[in-house]
C-alpha cells in the first residue's frame, strides 16, 4: 500500500486520492466549481495508463485590470462589413480576463502528482511565461526563485501533446514526506492515502494562488499541516 | 421601467482552443490541401455561470471532424453535455491572407442568415433548436509562422422595427416564492437529464397552482392552447444585469414569425455552481411587430453579427508558434534541460555566457564531430567548422556527424556536411562551415599557390578574431602551428586535443602576449639551463625541441591515416569541451593557473572542480594524468620571439616559416640549443640504459 514514508504514491492510490479530493472539495462548498475526473485509459502512444486519468479544473478566471494592446492589422469600414445596428450592445472591454485551466496528473517517473496549468487571453491566445508569472501572487515569484522545491517549467502535457506549465515535481516527494509525518502514526493507511492530494494541494494551490477552501486541510488530529510546510521551505 | 426602449443584446464572444487550430492544421496538411469548400463545424456554449464573466462560444478540437469522410454525418451528432451545447457552424478557410481579407463578408453572413430563416419557416427549429444560433467563421492558417487569422460572425436576423423592451428584472423578483422554487427544480431537472441538458431553448409553463414545467419548443402550440402563463427560456451566455445575450435575437424572430406573438415574455437562464440562479437570471418582456415583408415567402431578413475585436470591426489573430512550432519546442526543451542542471546541481552555472560563446573548430573529423555535439549539449549556439576534406566511406563510423549519404558521389565537403548534420540535430544552432586548408610549415608553397595560401591565412586570422574559443582538432602536428601562433597573438583561448594510437593529450594553451606587453617575461638562467616563462602556461609546442615539419610524406599508408583506438576520440573530445566549460566559469578565465588533482581532504575552490592545464591519458592503462607545463621561451609557436616577429612582418613571416622550417629553429635559438646539447658529453654508465621516451 502507501509509501507515506517516502512521500510517493502508486497509480491506483492516486486515483483513490483524487476521488477523495473531489469529494472534500464539494463538501467544503468551494467558490470554485468542482474538479472533474477525465478518464484516459490509454496514453497517446498506446501504452496503458495505470492511473487511468487525471483531475481537471477549467475556466478559472483571473481578472486583469489593464487592457491589452490589440494588434489590429487591418481595420474594416462599416461599408465593407456591416453598419452598427441599434440593437447591438457595444462592449467597452476595458478589463481583460485571463482564463486558466488546471490539471492534476500522476507522474510515473516521480510517483507523485504534478500540477499542470495553462493560461489564456480572452478569445484563446495562450499566455506566455512572463504573463503567467505576473498573474501569480507576489509572494510566489520570490518563492519560486529561492526555493529549490518549487519552480515553474514548461513540459509536454502527457495526454494533450502540447506544452503546459508545471510546478516541477522533483522536490514533491521530499516535502510530502515531511507534510505527512505528523499523520503517519496516528492514521490508518487508507486515511493517509485519501489525505494525500488534499495535503499536496494545500501547498501547491498556495504557490499558484489557486484559492482552496479554508477547511480543506482541516485534520482531526492536530494543528494545520500548512505550518509544517512554511518552516521547511 | 414603464418606458419601452430598444432592447440591446450583448454579442456572443468567441474562444478558440489550441486543439482546434491543431486539428485544422493537420486537416489542411493531410486532407484539405488547397480545397476551399466550406467545412461543417460545431461550436459549444453553456449558460453563464459567473456573475462577472460571460460565457463564450467555444471551438475545441472536437469542433472539427477528424477527417472529412465523417463530415456529413458527424457535425449534427456531436454529443454535447450540460456545459457544452453543440451549435452548428460553417468554416470558410482560405489559402492566402489576401483571399481571407477579400472575402465578401456581407454575402457570407447573408448566406448563413438564409439558412436560419429557412429553418425557422420550415419548422426545423422546433426539432433542433440549436440551429437558431448557427454561426460562421472565416480563417486563414499560416502554417509557416503558426499564426491563425480568423473572424466569427453570429448572424442575428434584424427585426424591423427593432424589438423594444418594456420590462427587464431578475427572475427572483418576477416569480413568487413558490413559483421560484418550482422553477429552480424544473430547470435543474432539465439540466441534469441527458436528453435535455444540451438543449438551449425551451418553454416555461407556469400553472395557476404555481407549478412550473419546462417543455421543448415543439410543444408550443399545445402550450398556447392550454392557456397557462408562458415564458420563452434560453441559456443566456451573458452576465450583464441589464442586457440579454445574443441567442435571444433569433429566438424572438422565431417566436414572432412562427408563434405569431408580439408581446414576448422571456427568461434569460443563468447558473451558479451548476444550479439555477434566479437572482442572476433575468425575466423580461419584449415588444416586436410582425413585419409585412415577412409574409412574402421570398423575403429574407437582413442580418448583423460580425464579432468585434474590442470595439473595432476587425479580425483576430492567434500566434501559436511557441506551442506548435517544432523548432521552438526543441529549443525550449534544450533550454529546460540546462536550467534543470543549474537549479538542481550547479547554481553557479552561467548559461547566458555559454550560449553567447562562439566556438571555432579546426578539423571536422573524429575529434571535430564529437566536440561539436558536446558543445551543443552545453548550450553553445555558435559553432564554426573548418576542414578541407570530403567525407569518405570510412568516416561515418568514427566521425559522428556523418552518414552514408554524405559519402555518396565522391563525398560532400566535410565542413558543409557537418553543418547540415548539426542543424538536423538541433535547429537552433548557428552553424557555419568553411572549406580550406590550414597552411603548414614543412609543406612549401609553390609560387603560383602563394596568393591562395595568403588568402587562407587571412581567412584563418579573421575566423580566429571573430570567435572566442578555438579548438585545434586537426590530424597532424604541423597543422596546429599557425593556429597556435595566431591565437597567442590575438590572446584567444585555444584548446588542443591530439590522439596517438591509444593515448591522448588535451590541453589549453596559455594566455597570449598582448601588444603592449613588452616585457612578456622570460628569463635566461646563467647556468646554461634555459629558463621557462614563469607564469604563462605552455602550448602544444612548448615541449618540443624541433620545429613542426612535414610528418605526412614518406610514411606508409597506415602511418598516413591516423589510426587510433575508436574510444579515444570521444574521450578526448569530451575532456576538451569540459575543460572549456571550466575555463569559462573560472574568474580568471584563460589566465587561470593550471591546477593538479586535489587531494581528498581539500575541495576545489570552483564548483566545477579543478582547472587543469593538460590532461594526458592512456587507454592501455585506463589511466589519466593531470599535468602543468609552463611556456617555453624558445617555443616555435608561442614564444615572445616568434610572436613579435609575426607582429613585425605578418604574413611574410608566415610564408617564410612555411617554406623553411629551419628558419623557426634558427629564430628561436633552438638550433643553437641543440648544438650545445650535442656537444655536451655525458658519461653514461654502461649498464644503466634508460629509455628516453619521446613526448607526443
Amino acid at each position: 500500500m502507501a509509501s507515506p514514508c517516502d512521500g510517493t504514491l502508486s497509480p491506483t492510490e492516486f486515483k483513490f486520492a483524487a476521488e477523495a479530493l473531489m469529494k472534500k472539495w464539494e463538501e467544503c462548498k468551494s467558490i470554485l466549481h468542482p474538479w472533474i475526473w477525465i478518464p484516459c485509459p490509454k496514453l497517446p502512444f498506446g501504452a496503458p495508463d495505470k492511473a487511468g486519468g487525471y483531475l481537471s479544473l477549467e475556466h478559472i478566471h483571473h481578472f486583469e485590470f489593464k487592457k491589452q494592446q490589440d494588434c489590429i492589422e487591418q481595420k474594416y469600414s462599416e461599408e465593407e462589413v456591416e453598419a452598427l445596428d441599434s440593437a447591438t450592445l457595444v462592449l467597452s472591454g476595458e478589463n481583460e480576463t485571463h482564463y486558466y485551466n488546471f490539471h492534476i496528473i500522476y507522474s510515473t517517473s516521480y510517483k507523485v502528482p504534478v500540477l499542470f496549468f495553462r493560461g489564456y487571453h480572452q478569445g484563446g491566445q495562450p499566455l506566455k511565461c512572463d504573463e503567467v508569472e505576473k498573474d501569480l501572487p507576489l509572494y510566489t515569484s520570490k518563492l519560486l526563485e529561492e526555493s529549490k522545491w518549487t519552480f515553474i517549467t514548461q513540459e509536454e502535457h502527457p495526454y494533450l501533446n502540447c506544452p503546459w506549465f508545471t510546478l516541477h515535481p522533483c522536490g514533491t516527494s521530499e516535502w510530502m514526506r515531511l507534510l505527512l509525518q505528523q499523520r503517519l502514526y496516528s492514521s490508518r493507511p487508507e486515511d493517509l492515502c485519501s489525505h494525500y492530494l488534499v495535503a499536496w494541494f494545500s501547498v501547491v494551490g498556495q504557490v499558484i494562488g489557486l484559492w482552496a477552501p479554508l477547511n480543506l486541510v482541516h485534520c482531526s488530529s492536530s494543528s494545520s499541516s500548512s505550518d509544517t510546510f512554511c518552516s521547511h521551505t | 421601467m414603464a418606458e419601452s426602449t430598444v432592447l440591446q443584446f450583448s454579442p456572443f464572444q468567441s474562444h478558440v482552443e489550441e486543439g482546434f487550430w491543431k486539428r485544422l492544421s493537420s486537416l489542411k496538411l493531410n486532407t484539405l490541401g488547397l480545397d476551399e469548400t466550406p467545412v461543417k463545424i460545431t461550436g459549444f456554449y453553456g449558460p453563464c455561470s459567473h456573475a462577472q464573466v460571460s460565457s463564450h462560444l467555444y471551438l475545441l478540437d472536437e469542433s472539427l471532424p477528424a477527417n472529412l469522410a465523417e463530415e456529413s454525418s458527424s457535425s449534427e451528432m456531436v454529443l454535447g453535455n450540460r456545459n457544452r451545447c453543440p451549435i452548428p457552424g460553417t468554416l470558410y478557410n482560405t489559402n492566402t491572407l489576401e483571399s481571407f481579407r477579400g472575402l465578401d463578408k456581407q454575402s457570407l453572413i447573408r448566406k448563413e442568415a438564409k439558412k436560419i430563416w429557412e429553418e425557422i419557416c420550415s419548422g426545423r427549429v422546433e426539432a433542433a433548436c440549436a440551429v437558431l444560433s448557427r454561426f460562421l467563421v472565416i480563417s486563414y492558417a499560416d502554417l509557416k509562422k503558426w499564426t491563425f487569422h480568423y473572424w466569427f460572425a453570429f448572424p442575428a436576423l434584424v427585426l424591423n422595427p427593432s424589438a423594444l423592451v418594456s420590462k427587464l428584472q431578475p427572475a427572483s423578483e418576477w416569480f413568487n416564492l413558490e413559483e421560484g422554487k418550482s422553477l429552480s427544480e424544473a430547470c435543474n431537472e432539465w439540466r441534469k437529464s441527458s436528453l435535455t441538458a444540451a438543449v438551449p431553448f425551451f418553454l416555461v409553463i407556469i400553472t395557476a397552482d404555481s407549478h412550473v414545467t419546462l417543455r421543448p419548443l415543439k410543444d408550443w402550440e399545445t402550450c398556447q392552447r392550454d392557456g397557462h402563463k408562458l415564458l420563452f427560456g434560453f441559456y443566456d451566455p451573458c452576465h450583464l444585469p441589464s442586457n440579454p445575450g445574443w441567442p435571444l435575437r433569433n429566438f424572438l424572430a422565431f417566436i414572432c414569425s412562427r408563434c405569431k406573438i408580439e408581446k414576448i415574455q422571456f427568461l434569460c437562464y443563468r447558473e451558479r455552481h451548476g444550479l439555477a440562479d434566479l437572482t442572476h437570471s433575468l425575466v423580461g418582456e419584449a415588444l416586436v411587430s410582425i413585419s409585412q415583408e415577412w409574409k412574402n415567402p421570398q423575403f429574407i431578413p437582413e442580418a448583423v453579427g460580425w464579432e468585434r475585436n474590442g470595439s473595432k470591426l476587425a479580425p483576430r489573430r492567434i500566434d501559436l508558434a511557441t506551442s506548435m512550432d517544432p523548432i521552438r519546442l526543441a529549443m525550449s526543451a534544450a533550454d529546460l534541460n540546462l536550467k534543470l542542471m543549474r537549479w538542481r546541481a550547479l547554481p553557479s552555472l552561467n548559461l547566458d555566457k555559454l550560449s553567447a560563446t562562439k566556438c571555432l573548430l579546426l578539423g571536422a573529423g573524429t575529434l571535430g564531430c564529437q566536440v561539436a555535439r558536446m558543445l551543443m549539449a552545453w548550450g553553445i549556439k555558435k559553432i564554426t567548422l573548418v576542414d578541407n576534406g570530403r567525407v569518405s566511406m570510412s568516416n561515418p563510423l568514427r566521425q559522428s556527424l556523418y552518414t552514408l549519404e554524405d559519402c555518396l558521389n565522391g563525398g560532400d565537403w566535410k565542413a558543409d556536411a557537418a553543418v547540415r548534420s548539426l542543424k538536423s540535430i538541433f535547429p537552433g544552432v548557428e552553424a557555419e562551415g568553411f572549406t580550406f586548408a590550414i597552411p603548414m610549415p614543412g609543406h612549401p608553397v609553390q609560387a603560383k599557390e602563394t596568393a591562395g595560401v595568403l588568402e587562407d591565412c587571412r581567412r584563418l586570422q579573421n575566423l580566429i578574431s571573430s570567435h572566442d574559443v578555438i579548438f585545434l582538432l586537426t590530424d597532424t602536428r604541423e597543422s596546429r602551428w599557425l593556429p597556435t601562433l595566431l591565437c597567442t597573438n590575438a590572446n584567444k583561448l585555444a584548446i588542443t586535443a591530439a590522439l596517438g594510437f591509444d593515448s591522448y593529450v588535451v590541453m589549453r594553451h596559455g594566455a597570449g602576449v598582448s601588444a603592449d606587453d613588452k616585457d612578456a617575461s622570460f628569463s635566461v638562467c646563467s647556468s646554461g639551463i634555459e629558463g621557462h616563462e614563469s607564469r604563462r602556461l605552455g602550448c602544444y609546442f612548448c615541449n618540443d625541441v624541433v620545429a613542426p615539419n612535414d610528418s605526412t610524406s614518406n610514411r606508409t599508408l597506415d602511418q598516413q591515416c591516423t589510426v587510433t583506438r575508436p574510444g579515444l576520440a570521444p574521450i578526448a573530445s569530451a575532456l576538451a569541451v569540459e575543460l572549456m566549460i571550466g575555463i569559462l566559469h573560472h574568474p580568471e578565465g584563460m589566465n587561470a593557473p593550471g591546477e593538479m588533482a586535489s587531494s581528498i581532504s581539500e575541495s576545489s575552490s570552483q564548483p566545477l572542480g579543478i582547472l587543469p592545464h593538460q590532461i594526458r591519458g592512456s587507454l592501455s592503462q585506463f589511466s589519466q594524468m593531470v599535468l602543468v607545463g609552463s611556456s617555453f621561451n624558445r617555443c616555435t609557436a608561442c614564444s615572445n620571439l616568434v610572436v613579435s616577429e609575426y607582429r613585425r612582418r605578418e604574413l611574410e613571416f608566415v610564408i617564410q616559416a612555411l617554406n623553411h622550417p629551419n628558419y623557426l629553429e634558427d629564430l628561436t635559438g633552438l638550433t643553437e640549443l641543440m648544438d650545445k646539447a650535442r656537444s655536451f658529453n655525458l658519461d653514461w654508465e654502461e649498464d644503466d640504459e634508460t629509455d628516453i621516451e619521446t613526448v607526443l
